[in-house]
């Protein structure tokens, strides 16, 4: 790894006034899980890191509001999210989610923040949180702003974050009586990136399935709605023959890519079979072991 | 006093949980250079041209140095256990991916790093060959002409050959297979593949050189230090006093640290500059040092209507890569054993060793025994089925039992191979009636043996020495890579001279005070210096009783030795020096690959498993792996137990997920993040058993273990998975994918390629 300067700001001000938006070779870094590999493979060769850690205390609280919306800081970490009584009792989603997504040494250190902005779509977080209808927070020397998380996502590793933007918190709407499943698969190793990822949510009314989000990610170059799922399953009941009929219409609309995890073909059929057993898993009628 | 058999921690683990053992990573020298290699992005091409201009100029910088700039100190710069075929840097042409081209020296290890990069070659590009079945054919051409090492005597004929890539074919005839097959019942035959994969110990590869007053010393991660010694005074010309090799403790070596790695490389490197230079490579560096062979298997079988299997036919292309390092060894050693543990009187073997422009493969835990107990069980198990008899049934009506010829006409001995299946059958409780599953989870199970020979002729030497205060310590050339040789030679050495294991000093692996020893590998270690130990033991106790008598104490005195030596000497002085060399007996094989004494032990290892297959999706869930094996009589138990259940997780990566991706002869998976090994979350319950035999000639009755772990594990997976859902994987790894294609395939609705 070739020598960079790092440089530690003690304020969010300082740190948004040490990025440089024309600048590539300037990023922030705050738990480096996914920039360590980066620098190591030589695909990203920083000519300086800021370090976010010394703003860490007021940025990584993770709290309930008034309005029993969760927010999470951007800069807690994975573990912290895992852990929470709140997140436990009020979204146990996220919480499940949290064992099979790399491992715990990875997680004590990878922050909200960075999983949310970097952009891979092979992650769990950004998944899950688009289908609990998040939104993130979003600071700039030019202010603050607020927007879904569905709308972060412009293409493979892209984001629509200027580069001296920074995510300073999600904030996850109460799920109340809404179902929620996220499927995490993955086809090398058990602690591997997913091949697939689908989540899940919807409301349930007199047996009909209300108000779904159903989302795709890491087989597709970014974190996707698929509205035409979305559609099959608005007012239906969770049937084998709506649930097939909704697998077979995100094959059909999702736009799935090869790579190293297996084949569009697999993945297609994957996504297939996930779908409906997400529905399941959320429905609680599915409680095997995910691989 | 009972040493042998005691379970006892390792004897350095408190040094390495604690962060305080030695490893080469740790080593420091006043005014060491580091260096950084500049490697070949051209599969096969001939150097027009490197440019080194840019990275000279960089600040920082000590010296860029090509493979012209070795040849100035050795003018045949090339290396290699069974050829002489590598060249110490890259000459004329490249001929894989990651081939070291050029060496950046720097003070600063960043610094050579970023010189690297300021590094530009030029090339004139050739054809290449990837793949084993088609590198018979010599349209190209990876090496000019064959230049075997002389070192084995089988490899001579080799010599000056050109216009092919066969570095060794191996050939074996046992009856008449032909024949045999034509009058056959049923006829059998089946290609099976392997995947490249590679050892990927957690302490990548490691060298120092220290040129000193008229020699020059290595710091190495190597498990030969013994054969570095004589291959660096080679290179050198030097006589082997001059050359010494220092190993610590490795963090792995699974084979891939044998023989010549970085270690000529850094020699002269150290010889050009006159200062001490370390070469350390990253994780993602060691995908273009050394791989496990990718095979090619078709294996024929002809059985009679009885179910005995009555010819086999086995033709193995072993996929050597570039350069041939010890790939030639693993084509003939591994090759007699082609045939499996069975009884056969009609075998054919034909296995051959070729060059092709991959990274170079060598021996990585069984020696090229787990590629083709991965064809011969999957096939064997396929008969079985064909024949509609029990799996289990029809490997007993054919296993090979003591007394009888093996393949090579070597007759079976001390080799457990009814008693490991038979261990395995019965805990996997094989005759009680087995749920299937049912809906879209479907379970089956599946079973696998096999047989491995050791490695032979060869030798190892150790030395005791008794102080005068009756403490001691053993010299041996063994490198502890975290399989406990260390602590099983001490309880050997307590054994015998009646004091407590942990009492023993054990001073392994330093050219200038431990005597010779082949290598650490092939699970040789326990038997052919594990033997030299007690025969250097057994002399230092005849020298102490000598003294004893010098002293003129009576014969079975029960002075302790600090008293025989001061009544001897008149106070605490002297040594008492025990010595031995170890070389088994052994018969090389005739021109029909024939001999009466091919190994001094065998092997045996096996495998049962119980899976659950997802039918949507492909994925397989291990239930149960069962492991067992032939230990011998162990030495002790509690390590050898951990050997088997590593070398099964170990063979489970490479069944599962482990696989080299190959684009243009570029690696495009060369890191820990997409060459996925199994986390701790992929590993299955889990049992392993030691079958307690009796190794004859072996110290205490105990015989090799480091391999066999491996052995059953792939085909018993592949089997286990034909048994739930009737499909038939014949390439590794079994990915959920090629379970699924294999699933729609047989349904008649297969899936896309793409």
């Amino acid at each position: 790894m070739i020598p960079f300067d790092m440089v530690e700001p003690a304020s969010l001000d300082e740190a948004m006034g040490l990025l440089d938006p024309e600048d590539p070779t300037i990023r922030p870094v705050a738990g480096g899980t996914a920039l360590m590999l980066m620098m190591k493979a030589g695909v990203f060769q920083p000519s300086r890191l800021i370090c976010l850690h010394k703003i860490e205390p007021e940025f990584s609280q993770i709290s309930v509001t008034s309005a029993g919306e969760l927010r999470i800081g951007a800069m807690a970490t994975l573990s912290q999210l895992e852990h929470d009584a709140n997140v436990a009792k009020l979204f146990p989603v996220l919480k499940n989610g949290m064992s099979r997504l790399s491992n715990p040494r990875v997680r004590n250190v990878a922050r909200i923040g960075g999983a949310l902005a970097h952009g891979d779509p092979h992650m769990d977080l950004p998944p899950m949180l688009t289908a609990l209808g998040a939104r993130i927070t979003i600071k700039s020397p030019q202010g603050e702003r607020e927007m879904p998380l569905e709308q972060l996502y412009a293409g493979y590793y892209e984001t629509v974050l200027q580069k001296n933007e920074l995510i300073t918190a999600a904030t996850v709407p109460p799920l109340g009586a809404r179902k929620a499943a996220y499927m995490k698969v993955t086809s090398r190793t058990a602690d591997d990136w997913p091949t697939l990822g689908v989540a899940v949510t919807f409301a349930l009314k007199d047996g009909a399935m209300c108000d779904p989000i159903a989302v795709v990610s890491a087989a597709t170059e970014k974190v996707t709605r698929m509205v035409e799922v979305e559609k099959l399953l608005q007012g239906a009941a969770a049937e084998d023959a709506v649930l097939n009929r909704a697998g077979d219409a995100a094959a059909e609309e999702a736009s799935i890519l090869s790579d190293a995890h297996g084949s569009a073909a697999y993945k297609r059929e994957l996504l297939r079979v996930y779908l409906r057993r997400a529905v399941r898993r959320a429905l609680g009628q599915d409680t095997r072991q995910v691989a | 006093m009972n040493q042998v058999g005691r379970n006892i921690p390792r004897l350095e683990v408190r040094a390495k949980v604690t962060g305080r053992a030695d490893y080469t990573h740790h080593v420091r020298l006043p005014g060491m250079l580091y260096g950084k290699v500049f490697r070949s992005t051209m599969p096969h091409g001939r150097i027009v041209n490197i440019d080194t201009q840019a990275a000279k100029e960089l600040p920082g910088v000590y010296r860029v140095v090509t493979g012209a700039d070795i040849q100035k100190l050795i003018p045949e710069p090339y290396y290699g256990p069974a050829f002489h075929d590598q060249p110490i840097l890259a000459l004329d042409k490249v001929r894989h991916v990651g081939e070291p081209v050029a060496v950046v020296l720097a003070s600063d290890p960043h610094v050579a790093e970023q010189a690297v990069q300021l590094i530009s070659a030029e090339y004139e590009e050739l054809p290449a060959v990837y793949d084993e079945v088609a590198a018979m054919q010599p349209d190209i051409l990876v090496h000019d002409v064959l230049k075997p090492a002389g070192t084995f005597a089988d490899l001579k004929h080799l010599k000056g050959r050109g216009g092919t890539n066969v570095a060794l074919d191996y050939h074996l005839r046992r009856g008449d297979a032909d024949a045999a097959m034509a009058k056959a019942d049923h006829v059998f035959e089946h290609t099976f593949k392997t995947q490249q994969c590679l050892h990927l110990a957690f302490e990548p590869f490691v060298s120092v050189a220290e040129p000193g007053d008229n020699k020059l010393t290595l710091y190495t991660a190597n498990q030969s230090p013994s054969f570095v010694r004589i291959e660096i005074a080679r290179l050198f010309g030097w006589p082997e006093n001059r050359v010494r090799v220092k190993v610590p403790y490795l963090g792995g070596g699974f084979g891939g640290k044998l023989y010549i790695k970085l270690e000529a490389l850094v020699a002269s490197l150290a010889m050009l500059t006159r200062r001490p230079v370390k070469i350390a490579l990253t994780m993602e560096e060691q995908f273009y040092m050394i791989t496990k062979h990718p095979t090619t298997f078709r294996i024929k079988s002809g059985v009679s209507k009885d179910g005995k299997i009555v010819a086999r036919k086995c033709e193995v292309f072993w996929n050597g890569g570039a350069y041939a390092d010890i790939g030639p060894r693993v084509a003939q050693k591994s090759g007699f054993t082609a045939a499996g543990p069975y009884d056969i009187d009609n075998v054919s073997v034909d296995s051959y060793e070729l060059y092709t422009n991959r990274t170079p493969a060598g021996a990585l835990r069984g020696f090229g025994i787990p590629q083709l107990v991965w064809a011969y069980e999957s096939h064997t198990d396929l008969i079985a089925r064909g024949l509609n008899i029990d799996p289990v049934e029809f490997r007993r009506k054919n296993l090979l039992r003591d007394g009888r010829p093996q393949a090579s006409g070597t007759i079976l001995n001390d080799a457990a191979i009814p008693e490991v299946f038979e261990a395995i059958v019965k805990r996997m409780n094989w005759n009680a009636p087995f749920d299937h599953g049912a809906g879209t989870l479907k379970r089956g199970r599946g079973i696998a043996i096999a047989l491995k020979a050791v490695i032979s002729p060869t030798t190892s030497a150790a030395i005791i020495n008794i102080s005068a205060d009756g403490s001691i310590t053993l010299f041996t050339g063994t490198v502890d890579m975290g399989q406990g040789s260390d602590t099983a030679y001490a309880l050997i050495v307590a054994e015998v001279l009646g004091v407590a294991a942990e009492d023993v000093r054990v001073i392994h692996s330093d050219t200038d005070v431990t005597p010779y020893d082949m290598g650490t590998l092939g699970s040789r270690s326990l038997y052919h210096m594990g033997n030299a130990v007690r025969l250097a033991s057994e002399d230092a106790r005849a020298k102490l009783r000598a003294l004893a008598a010098e002293a003129g104490l009576p014969e079975g005195t029960n002075y302790p030795p600090i008293e025989i030596f001061k009544k001897r000497f008149g106070m605490q002085a002297g040594n008492i020096i025990g010595s031995s060399n170890f070389v088994p007996s052994y018969t090389p094989p005739d021109a029909k690959g024939m001999s009466e004494n091919v190994t001094p032990f065998w092997m045996v290892g096996g495998s049962g498993v119980e899976v659950e297959v997802d039918t949507e999706t492909g994925h397989v869930r291990i239930l149960r792996l069962v492991n067992a094996a032939d230990c011998g009589k162990p030495i002790n138990p509690a390590v050898a137990k951990t050997q088997l259940t590593g070398a099964a997780i170990m063979q489970l990566g490479f069944s599962l997920s482990e696989a080299m991706h190959l684009d243009g002869g570029q690696v495009t998976n060369a890191s820990l993040a997409d060459y996925k090994i199994p986390g701790i979350a992929d590993i299955p319950p889990m049992e392993s058993e030691l079958v307690t035999a009796e190794q004859h000639t072996g110290p205490f009755g105990a015989k090799g273990l480091g391999e066999s772990g491996t052995f059953g594990v792939s085909p018993a997976i592949a089997n286990a998975i034909h048994d739930a859902v009737g499909i038939r994987i014949t390439e590794l790894p079994i990915t959920a994918e090629a379970v699924l294609r294999a699933l729609r395939a047989k349904e008649g609705r297969p899936l896309d390629d793409e």
